[in-house]
């Protein structure tokens, strides 16, 4: 086992690779009283057409089929795994994001059998056409929920205005019509092609022994046979780098207004220290031009056009990269407009320098500092660099790094009217109809 | 857990020095008995001095030196315990000594002298502008409720089980209360807040204890408080016997149900309702999670919860609208196999392990220690784990039956779409 250590934040970092492919890392946290560990597939929703294992044909599967296959793992021929967990008393859980699938549990108890549950329970498939057609109205339920959540539906609005073919526009959890096509062989397929020990992450941290967790997950895997690992061949989509449909926007039941601003990213094809650079140096500048202590947000805050909704993101993976910038409004016109010429004002005439940057890299090494106390934090987002050849414990040094040049150099990624597009959910009863209205319809 | 002083009558400083954390946390708390009218003064006065005072008049000139003093997070915020209305004022700093050369502490502990003791006013007052816009930013945020059907579910449940009872008095107060505000009786509910309220300062973190209480006695001057504030006991809740339906235009129905049960927080039976609750519905081990659930296919989430400031339990759920007494169905039967003691000695070890699990957890954060120590000093007895561990170790089924047996159903409410059928 090798140890990497960290000196400026006080932390080691231990890290083995099994011979079976999968990486191993732990962190031992002093003063914590729990563990949380994490088991993550390079699997999510947007890898939908793939060679399975062992095979020469591209299929494309169900849409949802990731999350779905997250949701039967728990499911044994012995019952639920959730039975398990809690007779350690450990809080076990699962999520799907667009680009991996995570198990997970926390505990302050029985930690290695825990460890050890979660590592067999994930690598142990069972799936029943009966068992995978039971799920099927849970998860109905779950689109259901997700469907009246104006929020989500917002979010994903903006997303499926911004990419014409790439599967990130897909909800990760497919449509209620979807998953109704997917069968126990599917699971199967995307099982065995995606949850090899080679293509899967372990990530254990806090009050826990370095040496003996090692030891019991070596064993563990000792025990285990998997086929011999194969690259994965996924297949990709020629995405345009343009957003695809400028603006549209969809009726629901909510009293006030609810409008996103999506910005596509040009650049989705780093990876490693260049790719955590960039993703800083756009963070820092979207903080200086639409932060609590921009011009920008004294001026619409004051004009009311925002509320304590108001928030703006950047995300990227490889493949697809885009940034948010949003809130309930009464006039959601008028805010888009502000969000508008702010960006025009940007590409026009760079509006700030060193001092406001300075600001906001303190800002950002303060947030860093903080999410270092939460062990799930550090967890997940571990996992997350690690699958882009990132390092999170480099985050404070490289935002210490960037120069003004570099942050200019990076927003071009979303710079242009082309990778703007426009999400509006509007309230039933408003009798101002807009021009661009389309009943939400799907492209 | 906390070391304590009371630095001046009803003031009280805990520390907690710890190398645990890589950052320093602050939580101010200031207390008085819950008034509906009070809340929504108490929330828009929250709002106002987060965003001005006299040094920083602007949100802008606040937040950029928030940014230069590395990102410090402060906000101000209401909630309610029990009979009592909460101010809280939460600070979270970077510990000076992952800096390369700061001096962050001292600045904040100005800072929060600065938010709560020098505020913006103009003649006497809060300037007009400023509590104009709060006012609409609080009312807008008691009307977004709305938008989010689940939560509204559960607020239409509790105003219809509970009616003028602090279990559905929002924090936030009212629009009509947040309207009727002038200047004056902001400025008033301000000033009477930093004479009379019982105050509670927290600190947590890798701090020189003795130091750290002489800095906080200096930037949080406050006097002695009159003993005039007395907590009235939390009202019996009326039987109310209901079934509501609403609708509105969404897909999925909202299914929320209240039952009143006897046994409150301070109560030698509240180990036993939380094991109760925990086999109910509490956690995904429960019968709720693996009937309603996992065998019915009914829901992706039907859970109970123990609310044990006002003895209340609620169950929610979203289902199919088809589904309604089908599930109401299920979850009776899930409460009376309790109550016929159909209780497993595997459910009463999860559960227990559970609890402890959580409990243990929560004081992994600054914040869960603040927040546990602050519910649990009220006992008359010392806050640990073990005691508390032991307590849920000596709960029996027959403990849990009778429990089961004291919960009354009172309020069925069902939030669906337009349509009956999709």
């Amino acid at each position: 086992m090798e140890t990497i250590r960290f000196d400026q934040l006080d932390e080691t970092l231990y890290y083995e690779k099994l011979e079976n492919g999968l990486e191993v890392y732990i962190l031992p946290k002093k003063g914590f009283s729990k563990t949380f560990v994490t088991f993550t597939t390079k699997y999510g929703s947007v890898d939908r057409s793939f060679i399975p294992l062992g095979e020469q044909q591209a299929i494309t599967v169900p849409d949802g089929i990731a999350h779905f296959l997250e949701h039967k793992m728990f499911e044994k021929e012995d019952g639920d795994v959730f039975q398990k967990f809690s007779e350690y008393g450990a809080s076990a859980n699962a999520f799907t994001s667009f680009a991996r699938t995570a198990y997970l549990f926390s505990a302050t108890n029985h930690v290695y059998e825990s460890t050890e549950t979660l590592l067999n329970f994930v690598q142990e498939p069972y799936f029943t056409e009966k068992t995978v057609n039971k799920e099927k109205g849970i998860i109905g339920q779950e689109i259901t929920m997700y469907d009246d959540q104006p929020d989500w539906r917002l979010y994903f609005g903006t997303i499926e205005n911004m990419f014409k073919e790439h599967p990130v526009k897909i909800d990760i959890a497919g449509t209620v019509e979807s998953i109704d096509q997917i069968t126990a062989e599917h699971l199967y397929t995307c099982y065995y092609t995606f949850y090899h020990p080679s293509n899967m992450l372990l990530f254990a941290i806090g009050a826990l022994e370095p040496e003996k967790m090692i030891e019991v997950i070596r064993e563990n895997q000792k025990k285990k046979e998997f086929a011999k690992p194969t690259p994965i061949k996924r297949i990709g989509v020629n995405e345009p780098s343009e957003a695809a449909i400028p603006e549209r926007s969809l009726r629901m039941d909510v009293l006030k207004s609810k409008v996103s601003v999506g910005l596509k990213a040009k650049e989705t094809s780093l990876s490693g220290r260049e790719m955590l650079k960039h993703e800083l140096a756009i963070s820092l500048t979207l903080d200086i031009l639409f932060g609590r202590s921009s011009d920008f947000y004294t001026k619409v805050y004051e004009e009311g056009l925002i509320d304590e909704s108001y928030s703006y993101d950047f995300s990227l993976e490889q493949g697809f990269g885009f940034a948010m910038i949003g809130s309930d409004t009464h006039q959601p016109d008028k805010l888009v407009q502000a969000i508008k010429d702010q960006l025009k004002k940007t590409e026009q005439n760079w509006p700030f320098g060193e001092e406001e940057l300075e600001r906001v890299k303190r800002r950002r090494i303060g947030f860093h500092l903080r999410a270092l106390n939460s062990i799930e934090y550090i967890a997940n987002q571990f996992t997350r660099y690690k699958f882009n050849d990132m390092n999170l414990f480099d985050s404070v040094a490289a935002i210490e790094e960037l120069t003004l040049a570099d942050v200019k150099q990076a927003f071009q990624s979303l710079q242009g009217e082309s990778q703007q597009t426009v999400f509006k959910i509007l309230p039933l009863k408003d009798s101002t109809k807009t021009d661009s209205e389309s009943e939400g319809s799907k492209a | 857990m906390f070391n304590t002083l009371e630095v001046a009558k009803d003031v009280h400083i805990h520390t907690r020095v710890t190398d645990q954390f890589k950052t320093v946390n602050f939580s101010l708390k200031l207390r008085r008995p819950l008034k509906v009218e009070e809340a929504a003064e108490r929330t828009v006065l929250t709002n106002v001095l987060q965003h001005s005072n006299a040094q920083f008049p602007s949100t802008a000139s606040m937040r950029m030196y928030l940014d230069d003093l590395y990102g410090t997070v402060l906000y101000l915020d209401t909630s309610k315990k029990g009979n009592e209305h909460v101010v809280i004022l939460n600070v979270e700093t970077v510990n000076d000594q992952y800096l390369k050369n700061s001096d962050v502490l001292s600045k904040v502990l100005e800072l929060m002298h600065t938010v709560l003791f020098e505020p913006n006013f103009e003649n006497g007052t809060f300037k007009e502008n400023i509590v104009a816009r709060e006012k609409e930013m609080v009312k807008e945020r008691i009307q977004s409720i709305f938008d989010d059907k689940s939560r509204y579910a559960q607020n239409r449940l509790t105003k219809i089980l509970a009616p003028n009872h602090p279990a559905s008095i929002s924090a936030n107060g009212t629009i009509p209360d947040v309207e009727a505000i002038t200047l004056q009786s902001l400025t008033d509910t301000y000033q009477r807040m930093l004479a009379e309220d019982v105050v509670d300062i927290y600190v947590v973190g890798d701090i020189d204890e003795t130091k750290m209480v002489e800095e906080l006695k200096k930037a949080l001057p406050f006097g002695d408080r009159k003993s005039s504030l007395t907590i009235t006991e939390i009202p019996k809740i009326q039987p109310t016997d209901t079934y509501v339906k609403e609708k509105q235009d969404m897909k999925q129905g909202k299914l929320h149900i209240g039952f009143s049960t006897p046994v409150f927080f301070k109560d030698v039976d509240f180990p036993k309702m939380q094991i109760f609750n925990g086999i109910f519905g509490g956690y995904p081990h429960s019968k709720l999670f693996m009937n309603v659930r996992e065998k019915e296919s009914m829901a992706y989430y039907c859970s109970s919860s123990y609310s044990a400031q006002y003895g209340l339990v609620y169950v929610m759920s979203g289902i199919d609208v088809e589904n309604e007494k089908r599930t109401l169905q299920l979850i009776d039967e899930q409460l009376l196999a309790m109550q016929q003691g159909e209780i497993t000695d595997l459910e009463m070890t999860q559960t227990k392990a559970m609890l402890q699990n959580q409990l243990k957890e929560a004081l992994d954060s600054a914040r869960g220690q603040i927040e546990i120590y602050d519910q649990y000093k009220d006992l008359d007895e010392d806050f640990n784990v073990e005691a508390w561990q032991t307590k849920w170790q000596a709960v029996t089924k027959e403990d849990v039956v009778a429990m089961a047996k004291q919960l009354h159903k009172e309020t069925v409410y069902f939030l669906s779409g337009m349509e009956d059928e999709k």
